[in-house]
């Protein structure tokens, strides 16, 4: 039985003429333990799919059984404590609340959880120790370098010990170093046994997923396991199609690949037949040096 | 959870430090003018309470003007506050005294004449302060000491010699024994002989305060002011104590009698001057009491404002606490917990300044305001209260926020 199972769950917003289909009846399982990236380009439903998965979203058509229980239909009250209890979440930017130290952002979910201050502040430093940011506990967000935001916005995702880490484009706004950095930590949460799902225009960074998805227009269009270690193929594809190594040209390079595969009934079939788990052992040694 | 909550409210009001005052204006005036006006009230209301004491209550006053009612049994039904304030004039005539003098079982009937107009030294006249004409008894009547020299005697009603009030020395002579110095009365010359003890503010009833006065014999003021000098009121004291009631319905008839049946004068009790205050008072608290429940409004909807405000500009962290685990109800108690915080900080500086209101009030006029404890908890008690009435439309709306929609907004 899958972590997460979507059953063509569709989302719709708006009414009428204005109606976006940001998911199309999209089905998508998960095991414990996989670490999946997730591309497309912009208005594809990545999002939206992020956080239906992460029940930040309810789903309008379908239903979503997360631990064999269906969530979908659940009270905001119950889903907000399976978010704090059970997920965790990166974004892109804004991550950490300006007003407030590293320390007490990260120790922020267990407040909501009712522990206690002291034990909260303790959970939190360990947790910062765990990223490397042991001696920026007391820093104020706004004194934070890119990367150590993010680091510190992982801290706080995990320092619920959730099942599920969700990071929709965590290294968008980050130099390569950082996101280096940053991708290190989220492939030791992968080693360690924490499910992962990640947006990225980054190719390059699909060498630390072991499965990629990829979505257009609200569909997901293909979905496969890649060795851990290498870039996926078609993100290579993208790549070598498009050398040039910006973001932008990322992205143009993913819409590419989608226009190549726009029959996605076909891909879905594909998908659930080729469900063979991937070797990390041997991979992830070879991406950890390549780091630094 | 909660101290959480309060900790980063308690820092928000902090760091926009002039944007919270602003906004705890309307509490601050409410809690201010609540505050002061009970506090004056509690003073007072010790003042007479301490002088219908020490004076007993045995001592008649009878003034100009119809007060208040009474019922059968004497007691009072109806106060008029704006004849109870300060010396009513009219209606009391020398006759009247005559009258008293007539009746049987009064040990004293001690008439008091007022001159508005203060004394004058080298040509500059106190215009704080006022004349009084009594008879020698006064100081027994009202059983007040000269401090310093002595009072006229029976003998002694046409000499111009005055008697003055501790505020006179210090203000008109600038010094604390000015016996022997002369000071004018409508450009006659009175010798000052002798300086009264500190009176408390309600010998006389409400608003009076005998500090300021001059006191001389009433025959030599009506010598030199016999046209404007108005007999304000009569002093009485029975002879036998016990027998205050009957003299006072006694003194009450044949005045009113004389006066051919027309109740147009007053016999009130030194101790019913607390009644009489307090009804005054009712309406002074009223009137502030309006004042105050307006500014409680105004502050509360300020606070309604700002937060309506804060919470628009905070939507990305309200996203991002729902992403994180917060409950609908966890928003709501933190924005909550920010209302009451702003509401509480208010009452706090309000019952802060209406501790300088009160010093500043003790010292510049004759008010002793008393603060009580369960006063100042009433008053925190009503920010708590408008902190959370108006917090709520505020709170409610940050928590229904949709994560989703919250988190598109940039941070
Ligand atoms: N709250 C919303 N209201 C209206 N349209 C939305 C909303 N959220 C997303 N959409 C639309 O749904 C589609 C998918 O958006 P999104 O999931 O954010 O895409 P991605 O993350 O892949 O860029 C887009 O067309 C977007 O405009
Ligand atoms: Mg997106």
């Amino acid at each position: 039985m899958p972590l997460i199972s979507l059953k063509d769950v569709s989302k719709l917003y708006g009414f009428g003429d204005a109606t976006t289909v940001a998911l199309d009846e999209v089905s998508l399982d998960v095991e414990a333990g996989e670490f999946v990236a997730v591309m497309g380009p912009s208005g594809s439903g990545k999002t939206t799919l992020m956080n239906m998965i992460g029940l930040l979203d309810r789903p309008t058509h379908g239903d979503y059984i997360l631990s064999k229980k269906s969530v979908a239909k659940l009270r905001p009250n119950q889903r907000a404590k399976l978010r704090r209890d059970r997920i965790g979440f990166v974004f892109q930017s804004f991550n950490l609340l300006p007003k407030l130290n590293v320390l007490d952002n990260v120790a922020l979910p267990l407040m909501y959880k009712g522990i206690m201050p002291v034990r909260r502040l303790k959970r939190a430093a360990a947790v910062l120790e765990r990223v490397g940011l042991a001696d920026r506990q007391y820093f104020m967000p706004r004194a934070l370098s890119g990367g150590q935001i993010q680091r510190a916005a992982i801290a706080r995702a995990l320092v619920n010990d959730p099942q599920i880490i969700i990071a929709d484009e965590p290294t968008g706004n980050l130099d390569s170093t950082s996101s280096l950095v940053v991708m290190e930590l989220l492939s030791e949460l992968h080693r360690t046994g924490n499910t992962i799902l990640m947006v990225t225009h980054n190719p390059e960074l699909t060498r630390y997923a072991d499965r990629v998805v990829y979505m257009h227009d609200g569909s997901i269009v293909h979905d496969q396991h890649t060795p851990l270690g290498e870039v996926s193929p078609l993100a290579n594809k993208a790549r070598q199609l498009f050398p040039r190594r910006t973001e932008e040209d990322d992205l143009a390079g993913v819409s590419a690949i989608m226009e190549t595969f726009p029959q996605k009934t076909e891909t879905a079939k594909k998908r659930r037949k080729s469900a063979a788990k991937p070797k990390r052992k041997t991979t992830r040694k070879a991406v950890t040096r390549a780091k630094r | 959870m909660l101290s959480g909550n309060y900790k980063t409210a308690l820092s928000r009001v902090r760091s926009a430090k002039w944007q919270s005052l602003l906004t705890m204006f309307g509490i601050i005036v409410g809690i201010v003018s609540v505050i002061t006006t009970v506090s004056l009230g509690e003073g007072i209301k010790r003042q007479v309470l301490q002088q219908a004491n020490r004076l007993g209550n045995d001592l008649i006053t009878v003034r100009p003007g119809k007060i208040l009612s009474r019922d059968k049994n004497g007691a009072i039904t109806k106060v008029n506050p704006a004849l109870a304030y300060g010396f009513g004039t009219g209606s009391l005539s020398e006759q009247d005294i005559a009258v008293l003098h007539r009746q049987k079982g009064l040990k004293h009937v001690s008439p008091v004449s007022l001159l508005s107009s203060g004394p004058g030294l080298d040509g500059s006249q106190y215009n704080e302060g006022f004349t009084l004409g009594t008879d020698a008894s006064f100081p027994e009547v009202v059983e007040q000491e000269v401090e310093f020299g002595g009072y006229f005697t029976p003998g002694e009603e046409n000499r111009q010699v005055a008697v003055i009030g501790k505020r006179v020395a210090e203000d008109l002579f600038q010094e604390n024994i000015p016996i022997g110095r002369t000071l004018t009365i409508r450009g006659q010359e009175f010798i000052v002989r002798g300086i009264f003890k500190e009176f408390g503010s309600t010998t006389l009833g409400q608003g009076v305060d005998l500090n300021k006065a001059v006191f001389v014999p009433r025959t030599a003021l009506n010598n030199v002011a016999k046209d404007a000098t108005q007999l304000v009121q009569i002093l009485v004291r029975p002879e036998d104590p016990k027998q205050t009631a009957q003299v006072m319905t006694q003194v009450n008839n044949a005045l009113t009698a004389s006066h051919g049946g027309q109740q147009d004068i007053t016999v009130l009790r030194q101790d019913e001057n607390l009644l009489v205050a307090n009804d005054m008072l009712r309406l002074l608290t009223t009137f502030v009491t309006s004042i105050a429940a307006i500014s409680l409004l105004v502050g509360g909807i300020g606070i309604m404002n700002i937060m309506l405000v804060s919470v628009s500009e905070r939507t990305h962290e309200i996203g991002i606490r729902k992403a994180i685990g917060a409950t609908n109800r966890q928003i709501r108690n933190q924005f909550m917990a920010e209302a009451v915080v702003l509401s509480f900080v208010g009452g706090i500086v309000g019952v802060v300044l209406s501790y300088l209101v009160n010093f500043i009030l003790r010292i510049y006029t004759n008010f002793q305001p008393v603060i009580t404890l369960p006063v100042i908890f009433a008053a925190v008690g009503v920010s708590l209260l408008v902190g959370i009435t108006f917090g709520t439309i505020p709170a409610i709306k940050a928590a229904r926020k949709d994560p989703i929609e919250a988190l598109r907004i940039g941070g």
